[in-house]
């Protein structure tokens, strides 16, 4: 086993060479434009009628964040991590239980709008717009509320809609756009107001592989103009692309903070031994994961085919008694690979469980 | 005057959002005309003054439905398209944006109430004769306005609640009664006057058959001016109500997430 890696053991949060973090090391003297401490997240519900029973819920648990300008920063989690709350108190839409919230220098519980004026929020999925409008009707309306000057709202307007190519579908209601269309156009919904710092959650969400391309390359654009960003996103891959840094957040705690080839680190004395095959089944995931040797399995349960990761420190050793496992099925390849992101990734979020 | 521009702009909105769904005719147009024609039936051989008086009251139903409706709405089918985080995380505050909003749905509420006017007079055929127009016209378009500063009052709670569909339907019919808009109040029991005289149309109503009836005897006895005095001091005290609740859901929204739930 590696060094310990986890908040959960340790109280800290340690990256890849042992080093406690709290988000700073490898920094530049750039300004934070996102300073989080301590912040804590509750939801609070109630079930029963007569006999009420008050239900608490920590969403986010004691996080420490900084973000510098420019920097492009992905917040990884499982669904339910506190990924979108987080965004959701950095965006003040929510307020913070506990902690401090400054971003850009205002503070996010007492000066909302003036963090409001500086931030954009472009979100995934078919949602978020108005569909029975033109998408210049929806820039324009979120252009007035979002304070462009007048003087230059149209201006703006063409300037972003020809930035996501849209210029020519400008007219058309959004109810007949295709989902890729609809992205773009919550991508230009998020900017029209030339914001310092975007918030994109989970933007690619739902799209065709050209579309979630195109979505990626407008991100890094934003990033080349100077924005600094905040993603989140549910595929490894899309971090290790654009991130400059990942913080991987479960249960509502930052588990590891780092440059994606850092976290790799993590995972850098591990191999993983990719099994693809015909009839695999949940048990012998189990069986698997019980294995001394093997640190972690993930598996794509696909109906016809089906994919596992097994990740182990010792490849040669552990190949025979996966292939003994898996000896009643029909296993069509075998391979042993260098540890991805998402490898890192799952080892941090399955220890954590 | 970027509070202004928010408020314009939402009003702008509004319009866009409304001709683009026909099906809004329904219940902003349709709907009132047949229940302000079936208040018509009701009088049998009426003469022109209970006519006047029956169809002023059916358009200020129809404002009057149109106004609730739509403010129950202004929120929650931002929750349906999922674009109140948008509307929310905008540096414009709310109230501004609700306020553009509701004047558009009260300015919807004239063309709603003139055409059952009309409609009612040339059904009826009773010509049109209001004893003071200028009074009338005034009197009208305050009473338009105070139906606003109602329906800001209500959107502010509606904003919280996922039931605002439930209450703008539970919510119609006792103010269409309570106003004196079909009949007037005297008739109803005196305990529900008190609900009737705190709502400022209900002073509108009355103003406006004021300055359309020649001799109008039915009133509060306060007069045109004395009606449109309390009209305005009611409808103010709405608006300062709805800054603070405004401030409160804000608050409160921010607090427990609630907004964004649908």
């Amino acid at each position: 086993m590696t060094s310990i890696h986890f908040r959960a053991l340790t109280g800290k949060v340690i990256t890849s060479n042992g080093i406690p973090s709290t988000g700073e090391r490898g920094m530049d003297d750039r300004e934070i434009v996102i300073d989080v401490r301590g912040l804590v997240r509750k939801y609070h519900s109630t079930t029963g009628v007569l006999h009420q029973k008050r239900r608490e819920t920590v969403a986010v648990d004691h996080i420490d964040l900084q973000v510098r300008r420019g920097e492009l920063f992905g917040l990884l989690g499982p669904n339910g991590a506190g990924k979108t709350t987080t965004i959701k108190v950095l965006t003040t839409l929510l307020l913070p239980t506990e902690g401090s919230v400054q971003v850009l220098g205002y503070d996010a519980v007492k000066q909302p709008m003036e963090v409001r004026k500086r931030i954009g929020l472009i979100l995934g999925g078919e949602r978020g717009l108005y569909y029975r409008i033109t998408a210049r009707q929806n820039l324009r309306y979120f252009a007035d509320i979002y304070g462009v000057p007048i003087a230059i709202r149209d201006k703006r307007i063409e300037e972003v809609l020809a930035r996501v190519d849209l210029l020519d579908k400008a007219d058309v209601r959004v109810e007949d756009y295709s989902r890729g269309m609809k992205q773009r156009l919550h991508i230009a919904k998020g900017i029209v107001h030339d914001p310092e710092l975007v918030f994109m959650d989970e933007p690619t969400i739902g799209l065709d592989p050209e579309a979630a391309r195109d979505t990626r390359a407008m991100t890094k654009e934003l990033v080349g103009e100077g924005k600094t960003i905040l993603l989140t996103t549910h595929y490894m891959y899309e971090a290790d692309e654009l991130c400059d840094r990942v913080g991987v957040i479960a249960r509502g705690r930052i588990l590891a903070l780092d440059t994606p080839s850092g976290l790799k680190a993590l995972v850098k004395d591990t191999s993983v031994i990719e099994v693809e095959g015909f009839g695999l089944t949940e048990m012998d995931v189990e069986s698997l994961r019980a294995l001394e040797g093997v640190r972690t399995v993930a598996a794509n349960m696909g109906e016809d085919k089906q994919t596992m990761r097994v990740q182990v420190e010792d490849p040669g050793g552990m190949l025979p008694r996966v292939a003994h496992i898996l000896e009643d099925r029909k296993v069509i390849g075998m391979k042993v690979k260098e540890p991805t992101l998402e490898d890192a990734y799952l080892w941090l979020v399955r220890e954590d469980a | 005057m970027p509070r202004l521009r928010a408020a314009t702009a939402s009003f702008r909105h509004q319009a866009s959002m409304f001709l683009a769904e026909p099906q809004w005719l329904i219940p902003n147009i349709i709907a009132p005309f047949v229940l302000a024609m079936v208040v018509l039936m009701l009088y049998r051989e009426p003469s022109p003054e209970a006519v006047l008086y029956a169809v002023l009251g059916g358009g200020m139903m129809g404002m009057w439905g149109n106004t609730l409706y739509a403010s129950g709405y202004s929120i929650q089918s931002d929750r349906w398209w999922g674009t109140v985080d948008a509307i929310f995380s905008a540096p414009s505050p709310l109230i501004w944006i609700i306020g553009g909003r509701t004047v558009w749905n009260a300015f919807i509420g004239i063309v709603n109430g003139l055409f059952v006017l009309v409609a009612a007079m040339l059904i009826f055929r009773t010509p049109l004769e209001v004893a003071n127009f200028p009074m009338f016209l005034l009197a009208f378009v305050l009473t338009l306005l105070s139906l606003a500063a109602l329906g800001m009052l209500f959107s502010a709670a509606f904003v919280l609640t996922r039931s605002a569909q439930v209450l703008t339907n539970g919510l119609e019919f006792p103010i269409y009664v309570g106003t004196g808009s079909m009949f007037p109040i005297f008739l109803l029991p005196y305990w529900t006057h008190p609900l009737s005289l705190s709502l400022a149309p209900t002073w509108g109503i009355d103003a406006i058959r004021y300055s359309a009836l020649a001799g109008y005897a039915q009133g509060f006895r306060i007069g045109y001016w004395g009606d449109m005095l309390a009209m305005a001091a009611l409808s103010l005290l709405y608006l300062v109500i709805s800054i603070w609740l405004f401030k409160a859901v804000d608050r409160r929204a921010r607090r427990t997430a609630d907004l964004m739930r649908y």
